[in-house]
This record gives structure tokens, C-alpha cells and sequence, in this order.
């Protein structure tokens, strides 16, 4: 199974790895310059071992063809869902939250590494015999596949994660080939049941689409990260704070600094051009992601690397676009730049599972 | 022909475009992206700006109120208050020395502290930190108004309210309960206190530090240009440090600190029958409340150099030879081991030859014909002579041993001295060999070789008032936390035994009766319708100088009720002179005071 192949290794698309580095490194020298807890460098230091152990499974996930996962898929996914069961009972709360599962020293957050089996199982459901052709029929098959897990995510609760589900399966079945109208009457029905997911919601999830439609409503509760993330963001103007300077993140105003609001220290310290910069790694290494989606030679693989893609991307916009104070504030990492383990982990698992299919594509 | 087939084989790839219409849909999402952030850093960055400088956040600790210590009854032995504290803010201080300067100069004339005592406070932190430095603890309301009043020309000066301790009187129970100040640089390099924090420096306070402390709260609170609280962002709230039940009694503390006034010594109070202290009083003691918060050096210095050391805890870190009190080790080790019995005589002429030294009696001429009993009721130096060269020095030390001298007492304050005794093995010569006479008759009286503290005389006394049993002073009951209860307690704890027959036992302390209320050298003490037993002594100092002559110190330790005794009262005055003279008379202040306390408590049950 590991047998490497020289084909394989020359078509490596080192592009990808490049550009993944490049954020990688940008991450810890912003984690590095906010001094979060007491020993200000561990935060980087660990970072960077995740990221080893991350690029260790990447290799390994890389060097699997990416078909075997797919069709192994309904036993990762079942395993997947036994794990986001099993944090109810074993889980650790943090912040009022049930996500992480304590595995001696590490904690891990089940719902991270659970967003790749949905992402098989979905290329599984949607390219199955009783799936063909893309209609009705998949839509209906790929319900419970989305809401099963989605409704076990936000028990625990992760709102954020739980919502990136909707998006990649609603692109994969986009990329099978949906008819245009078909989709168009998707929509009109998500927009009806509205009103019904309103009503599902936590108090402090509704509150939040409430602070976000309208920020002053609660300066110093709910809307508090969000101004003053756009106060450090903003006050980054042109060129950025510089690291020193950067009072907004290093003193501490904002609250999860290191982790989901990452992307307001770093515009703070660097400024618009930095944000430029930044986003145009994520536009590169997305580009890559759909140029290996669209260079695949058969659906199981193009759907793999669009599924994989869009999943980095939603995460993506939905933070950037979070901290900006352009969507309501859920809780959703920034893909390699935001300090996590679990994370760190499932980004790099992504980034695997698009190599492989790169790696397969002249088979 | 299936649909997944179809769309394989066609020659327009429909997947293929469709991912190509998703990354053109995504490139879209990033230019929104961009064109906010265009919006929020380039167009709107000025005032964005503008908003990260006012967001002035302040960082207020609040510091968590440090538990009490009471007494066995329930009274507070020391308390908390509200103080000013002056403190800087260096994030809030001007940024250019000059300015600064000039404000720090300001601050200096407004309430006459040193310039450089805050130039040294503010160079210690990092010059963006948030967190206030204290600068000078206990500000009066004049000086806050003083600062309040000059506020818009003083950036970055504050004033805040901080919990301090307050005591009955400046110096009560100084020793034992010890003081309180900010983390020293030292404590700081160990890491375990952060900047401005109050750790118990001495005493009970240092002990039980830990407990003591609690855990401070702290606020983060939004203030416009002026300092003004504009919104709390965030609080957490202080949780008060654990209570203290000492065996302390209070009433009795203070009626010996009275009784002591103006002498420097020790006393101990202690309960025979548990050990408890119930009072300790070292004097001169320091201004507690004074050393408490930020001390100027001057003061300190004045304190440290004193030449009588008032840091100085006498009832355990200072040895004094035990004088005539130690002749009741002397005469239980004679009557135990039977080389001196009750009906021996002797007759005092008031000088004792031994080859060609001649030893004096304190008394000239001598006391006459005595007998044991005589003997400790006048204290007799030449009796005792006689009687110790019959029991002979190494039984006299074990005896000694027994009772617990040069051994430490084991109380719950750091710092004890173990006192001293001879080592039969290691005075002069091999083992087995007779002590030398000179260092047995020096012994005999309590001289010599011999030094004791307080703290063991009084576990002593008890253990003769007891019937043997040896307790380690026990200081502290229990430590009680608001929420968790009692976390830490002290049941008392036996160091050991003294057998002797019960009649030496009643033989002693019918002898000390005696020396209280039949004419002996300790009628000083004697109270009506209290049996007080005690013994003298006078613990010889080598005179240095001419002036230093005569300068003896006075020991009385007693018991009472001689019957069941119920409180052991050791008493030092250092060059007082002789024991009855002196230190009777204080002793018998404060048994006055226990007991018209224990008269007024029954009165008040009844």
C-alpha cells in the first residue's frame, strides 16, 4: 500500500506544499509576537509540533489513493459519528462547550477531524449507482448524510462547524452535475425552513446573528470581539502597526487572540498589504486545490479535490469573513493560521487528500 | 446510458466547468473580502486608529481581602481595612522622559516622596504594561484629595482602595503574628508572587501565607481620555483568603503586653493541659503596623539597627541561662534517682569551697539551716551546690533532657533555637568519665553551660504542673476556608514523657506553692485566693562593662492553680535584676488578668 511509485512522486504538486508553508510560517511569527499565557513562545512551539505531526499524516494520507478512502468511507464516517458521540460522554467543557475529548496530554476536538469523513462519505453518497443521475434522489440521500452530524455538532455546541457542512455538500453536488434547477428549488426550500432553524438555535447563537445585524446592541457582551476586532483590524490601515506596535492584539483587547480572531492581529500588525498578502496565499493555494479538481480524469477524484477545496475555502470566508464583521461570529478556526492541535491536523489531512488525487490523476 | 456515463464521456466536461464556475464563485467571495478590508483599513483606518488609542482598557487587580486570624474565643486578632494606594499606570505615564519627569516631579512635591523611589518603580515594569504599580501603600485623605485635585496634570497617576491590615494597637502581638509587605525583589526572582503583591513576611503571617492569601480578583474596565471609568469589560471576582483560629486568648496577649511595657524580655502563657499558647509577647516589638505596606527605608533601618532587636522574637530565638528555675530539674532528677531526699539538710553560711574556688550564695551571710523544701522556697545556691554534686552531671542533664531543654519545642514558627545542654560524652574527655565539679555546681543553679528560651521553659513548667507530659506548643487550632471548610487543623500532639514518682511530682509543685505563698523568693506574685505556684530565677550575665553589673535577668515561672493548674506563666525580664523582684511582679499582672477574665467569663455563662 505504501509502495511508492515513481509516477507518484513526479507529480508532487510542490506548489501547494510551498504556499501551505508560507502560511504555516506566517502564523508563527504572529503567535509568536502575541505572548499568550506565560511562557509566551510554547503557543509557537506547539504549534509547530502540530504541524509535524500534521505533515506526517498529510504524507501518509497522500500516499493512499484517495479511491480505497472513498470507498472505505460509510466505516470512517460511522466512525466519526461513534467519536462526536462518544465527546457527550467523555467530553471536556471549555467555555461552556463539549468539544474536546482529553487523550492523555492532547485534547482533541472530534468535530475538526469529522468535517474529512463527512467530506468521504459525501463523495461516497453522491457518486454511488443509487445516486445517478444527480437529482432528486441524491439530494435526498445526502440529508441524513449532512443532518445526523450536523445536529451532533451543534448539541455540543459548534455552530460554525455544524454550518460548513451545508456548503461543501451543496458544492459536491453542484460539481456531480445537479441541474441548475433542481438547486434553484433547494434554495427556495432552505430559505423557507428559516425560520425553523431560528428556533432551533441557542440563546447566544440567535444573540449573535442579533449583534451582527446590529453590533451596539451589546457593546461589551457578544458584540465585543467584533468591535474590537474591527478596531485592530481597522487601525492597521495601509501598512500595518508592526509588531511593537500592535496594541489592539499584544494588550490583550482581543479575546481569542491566538486562536479564531487570529486574522485581526494580523492585519493589525501588517496592515492592508498584509491582508493582501495573506489572502492571496489562500487564493493560490485554493487555485491549485481547483486546478487538481479540474485536471481530474474521472468524478470520484475531481469531487475528492473539489469537496477538499471548498471545505478550506468555506472555512476560509467564513472566518476572514467573521472577523471582518461581514457574517455573525461562529466559532471557526482560520485553516493553518489559527493555534489548535485538531485543527492543524484536519487542514493538513485536507491538503493530503488533494495531493493524493493529484498524485493519481495521470494513473 | 446513465448519467454519471454521459457526463463522463461528453466532450464538454460539465464538471470540469462547474468547477471552474465554484473557483470563479470563491475568487469572488475573496474580492468582497478584500473590498472590506479596503473599507475597514484604508478608508475607514484613520478612525479605526483613532478608536485602538482611546480604547484605553484598564487593568485593575483587585486584590483579595487576606483571611483573619482570631483568637480562641472568636476575636479578631488582626483585621482588614480599606487604604489608598498611590500607584502609576506606565502605559498611561507620558511617553517622552521629559514630560514624564516632570509629571513623576509633581507627584514627588504633592506628597513628599522621594523623586527617585518612583523613577525606580516605574524603570522595574515594562513601559507598555497596563498593570498598576504601587508606589506608596495607607495615602490619607488629604493626600488623595491632593492627587485627585491635580489629576488632569497627572497622567497615569492613580489612586486606588486596597484591603490592609489594621491591628488593636501598633504593636500588638508583633512576633507572632508578624508582618505583612509587597513581594521583595528577592520573592519575586523565586517566582512565586507577582509584582505588588502582600506576602506575609514573619510570624503566623509568613506561615500560613499561603491560606492567608486568597485569590485576587481583578477588573478590566474601558476609561475615556481622563481616566474615567466608562464600562467594565470584564471582572473577576477576589476570593478571600482562608480564616485562622489561633489558641491565642487575647485578653490575656494584651494584659501581658501591658504588664511588660517598657521591659525588654518575653512572656509565654500556656495551658498545662494541651499546650495551647495563649499569649506570647516578645518586647521591645516592632510598629507592626508600620512595617505593614511600603515602609520608608529610614524607618526600617531604624529598626533593624536597633540595638535591643526588636525583630527579634525572644520567647524562641533568644537563649538565656535558666538561673534557679532550673533547680527544680535538679531537685526531680536528686529525689528520682534517690541521691537526695526531702529530709536532707544543709547548713547555708552563704560561701561554698570546692578546693580553692569559693562559690557564693546570691544571699550574703546565707540563708541558715535549710532543707530541700527551703531550699527552692529561697532558693538556695549552697544547698543546691551540695545536692548537685551528689547527683552528679550526667544524671542532671538527663533529666534535663527529659524535661525537653536543648531540644526544640517544635512550634509552628520558623526560626526556633534549640537551646543548650552539656554532652556527657563530649565534656572533656572520654565517656563514662564524671563530669567536671565546676560545670555540675555552675549547672546546679542553672548557670553555665546551660541556656534555655522561653518557649522551653513554659513547655517545662507545664510538664511539672501536668504531671510530665511534654506538649508542643500548639499556636494555631484550625485554618477554615469560606468555601472548602476546614483545611488545615492542629489536634495538639504529645513530645513526650517525664516519669517521676507522683510523689516527687507533689513534692515539686507543693515547694513551688511555697515559694509564691510561704515568704519565698517569689511572694511578689503571690495573689489572695489564687494558688500560685512558681519558681525564681536570675540568669547571670558576664559582665562586660562596669555598667552592664548587677544587670541580671529576671526569670519567674509559675502555674495556677497550684492544685489543678490550669495556665503556666513563664516570665523573662532581660536585666531586670533579680527574678522576684522583677519578674514576679509581672507575672502576677497577668495571672490577676487571666484570672479575673476567667472570673468574669463564668459570671457572664452563669
Amino acid at each position: 500500500m505504501l509502495r511508492v511509485d515513481r509516477r507518484l512522486l513526479q507529480n508532487v504538486d510542490w506548489a501547494l506544499l510551498v504556499v501551505a508553508f508560507a502560511l504555516i510560517m506566517m502564523s508563527s511569527v504572529t503567535l509568536a509576537s502575541l505572548h499568550v499565557g506565560r511562557a509566551g513562545g510554547s503557543v509557537v512551539i506547539r504549534q509547530l509540533l502540530w504541524f509535524t505531526i500534521g505533515l506526517a499524516v498529510m504524507v501518509l494520507v497522500a500516499s493512499l489513493d484517495y479511491r480505497r478512502l472513498v470507498r472505505a468511507a460509510p466505516a470512517i464516517y460511522a466512525l466519526g459519528l461513534a467519536a462526536l458521540v462518544s465527546v457527550f460522554v467523555l467530553g471536556r467543557t471549555v467555555s461552556g462547550a463539549k468539544r474536546w475529548i482529553v487523550m492523555g496530554p492532547l485534547s482533541v476536538q472530534p468535530s475538526e477531524l469529522f468535517k474529512l469523513c463527512f467530506l468521504l462519505m459525501a463523495v461516497w453518497a453522491v457518486t454511488s449507482r443509487w445516486a445517478q443521475p444527480v437529482g432528486r434522489t441524491a439530494i435526498i440521500i445526502s440529508m441524513p448524510i449532512v443532518a445526523v452530524p450536523a445536529v451532533l455538532i451543534i448539541k455540543q455546541p459548534d455552530l460554525g462547524t455544524a454550518l460548513l457542512l451545508i456548503p461543501v455538500m451543496t458544492i459536491l453536488l453542484i460539481g456531480a452535475g445537479l441541474r441548475m434547477k433542481t438547486l434553484g428549488a433547494l434554495a427556495l426550500a432552505a430559505l423557507a425552513a428559516m425560520p425553523l432553524a431560528w428556533m432551533a438555535l441557542k440563546e447566544y447563537q440567535r444573540e449573535r446573528i442579533l449583534v451582527f445585524l446590529d453590533p451596539f446592541r451589546d457593546p461589551l457582551g457578544s458584540a465585543y470581539n467584533v468591535i474590537q476586532a474591527k478596531i485592530a483590524i481597522g487601525s492597521g490601515q495601509l501598512l500595518g502597526k508592526g509588531v511593537a506596535g500592535a496594541t489592539q492584539s499584544r494588550l490583550a483587547f482581543l479575546p481569542e487572540r491566538h486562536t479564531d480572531f487570529i486574522f485581526a492581529v494580523f492585519a493589525e500588525m501588517w496592515g492592508f498589504v498584509g491582508c493582501l498578502i495573506l489572502l492571496l496565499c489562500y487564493v493560490l493555494l485554493l487555485l491549485r486545490g481547483f486546478d487538481i479538481a479540474a485536471t481530474a480524469r474521472e468524478p470520484v477524484g475531481r469531487l475528492v479535490a473539489l469537496g477538499a477545496t471548498s471545505l478550506f475555502a468555506a472555512q476560509v470566508l467564513i472566518n476572514v469573513g467573521m472577523v471582518t464583521g461581514l457574517l455573525p461570529v461562529v466559532g471557526i478556526p482560520l485553516p493553518l493560521m489559527s493555534y489548535g492541535g485538531s485543527s492543524m491536523v484536519a487542514s493538513c489531512l485536507t491538503l493530503g487528500l488533494l495531493l493524493s488525487v493529484r498524485m493519481r490523476q495521470f494513473q | 446510458m446513465s448519467a454519471a456515463r454521459r457526463s463522463l464521456s461528453s466532450r464538454r466536461d460539465p464538471g470540469r466547468q462547474r468547477v471552474m464556475v465554484i473557483a470563479t464563485a470563491t475568487i469572488f467571495a475573496f474580492l468582497v473580502l478584500i473590498g472590506q478590508l479596503w473599507y475597514l483599513q484604508v478608508l475607514e483606518g484613520g478612525r479605526f486608529l483613532d478608536a485602538s488609542d482611546k480604547n484605553r482598557i484598564r487593568v485593575r487587580p483587585i486584590a483579595a481581602p487576606r483571611g483573619i486570624l482570631f483568637d480562641r474565643h472568636g476575636m479578631p486578632l488582626v483585621d482588614n481595612r480599606p487604604t489608598f494606594t498611590l500607584s502609576l499606570i506606565p502605559r498611561e505615564l507620558p511617553r517622552d522622559d521629559e514630560t514624564r519627569d516632570a509629571v513623576l516631579g509633581r507627584v514627588a512635591s504633592l506628597l513628599r516622596i522621594p523623586f527617585q523611589e518612583l523613577t525606580d518603580a516605574v524603570a522595574k515594569v515594562p513601559p507598555d504594561s497596563l498593570l498598576p504599580v504601587r508606589v506608596r501603600r495607607g495615602l490619607s485623605l488629604a493626600e488623595v484629595a491632593k492627587v485627585e485635585e491635580w489629576k488632569l496634570e497627572l497622567p497615569g497617576v492613580i489612586t486606588e482602595v486596597e484591603p490592609q491590615r489594621v491591628y488593636p494597637n501598633s504593636r500588638f502581638a508583633a512576633h507572632l503574628l508578624g508582618y505583612v509587605r509587597e513581594a521583595s525583589d528577592e520573592q519575586l526572582k523565586q517566582g512565586r508572587y507577582r509584582r505588588g503583591e502582600m506576602v506575609g513576611q514573619s510570624g503566623l503571617e509568613r506561615l500560613l501565607d499561603e491560606h492567608l492569601r486568597g485569590q485576587d480578583g481583578g477588573e478590566r474596565i474601558e476609561v475615556d481620555a481622563m481616566g474615567r471609568p466608562v464600562r467594565r469589560v470584564q471582572q473577576t471576582e477576589p476570593h478571600a483568603g482562608a480564616q485562622v483560629t489561633t489558641t491565642i486568648d487575647r485578653g490575656i496577649q494584651e494584659a501581658a503586653e501591658r504588664a511588660m511595657e517598657g521591659q525588654a524580655g518575653a512572656v509565654v502563657v500556656m495551658d498545662p493541659r494541651n499546650g495551647d499558647v495563649l499569649a506570647m509577647v516578645s518586647t521591645p516589638a516592632f510598629e507592626i503596623d508600620r512595617f505593614t505596606g511600603t515602609i520608608d527605608r529610614e524607618a526600617w533601618l531604624r529598626v533593624v539597627q536597633d540595638p535591643n532587636f526588636p525583630l527579634l522574637n525572644r520567647t524562641i530565638q533568644t537563649q538565656y541561662a535558666p538561673g534557679s528555675v532550673f533547680k527544680i530539674v535538679v531537685a526531680a532528677a536528686g529525689l528520682q534517682e534517690g541521691t537526695i531526699t526531702p529530709l536532707d539538710r544543709t547548713h547555708c553560711s552563704g560561701e561554698f569551697q570546692l578546693g580553692s574556688t569559693i562559690f557564693k550564695d546570691w544571699k550574703e551571710g546565707g540563708h541558715g539551716t535549710v532543707d530541700l523544701r527551703g531550699a527552692i522556697q529561697h532558693s538556695c545556691n549552697i544547698f543546691f551546690y551540695e545536692a548537685g554534686l551528689k547527683i552528679g552531671g550526667a544524671a542532671i542533664v538527663r533529666y534535663a533532657s527529659a524535661f525537653g531543654f536543648g531540644q526544640p519545642t517544635a512550634i509552628a514558627l520558623p526560626g526556633e533555637k534549640f537551646g543548650l545542654l552539656p554532652k556527657p560524652q563530649t565534656a572533656r574527655g572520654r565517656q563514662g568519665k564524671p563530669f567536671p565539679v565546676g560545670e555540675t555546681i555552675n549547672m546546679s543553679i542553672g548557670q553555665g553551660t546551660v541556656l534555655v528560651t522561653p518557649m522551653q521553659v513554659a513547655r517545662f513548667m507545664a510538664a511539672v504542673a501536668n504531671g510530665g507530659v511534654l506538649w508542643r506548643p500548639r499556636l494555631v487550632q484550625r485554618v477554615e476556608r469560606p468555601d472548602r471548610g476546614v483545611v488545615w487543623s492542629d489536634q495538639g500532639q504529645v513530645n513526650g514523657h517525664v516519669e517521676l514518682s507522683p510523689v516527687v511530682w507533689a513534692f515539686l509543685r507543693q515547694s513551688l506553692w511555697a515559694v509564691v505563698n510561704d515568704n519565698g523568693t517569689g511572694a511578689a506574685a503571690r495573689i489572695p485566693g489564687i494558688d500560685i505556684a512558681g519558681k525564681t530565677g536570675t540568669a547571670q550575665m558576664i559582665a562586660k562593662s562596669k555598667a552592664e553589673k548587677g544587670q541580671d535577668h529576671a526569670w519567674f515561672a509559675a502555674f495556677a492553680p497550684a492544685k489543678a493548674p490550669e495556665v503556666v506563666v513563664v516570665v523573662i525580664a532581660e536585666r531586670g535584676g533579680k527574678g522576684g523582684q522583677v519578674a514576679a511582679p509581672i507575672a502576677r499582672k497577668i495571672f490577676n488578668a487571666i484570672f479575673l477574665e476567667k472570673i468574669a467569663a463564668v459570671g457572664f455563662g452563669g
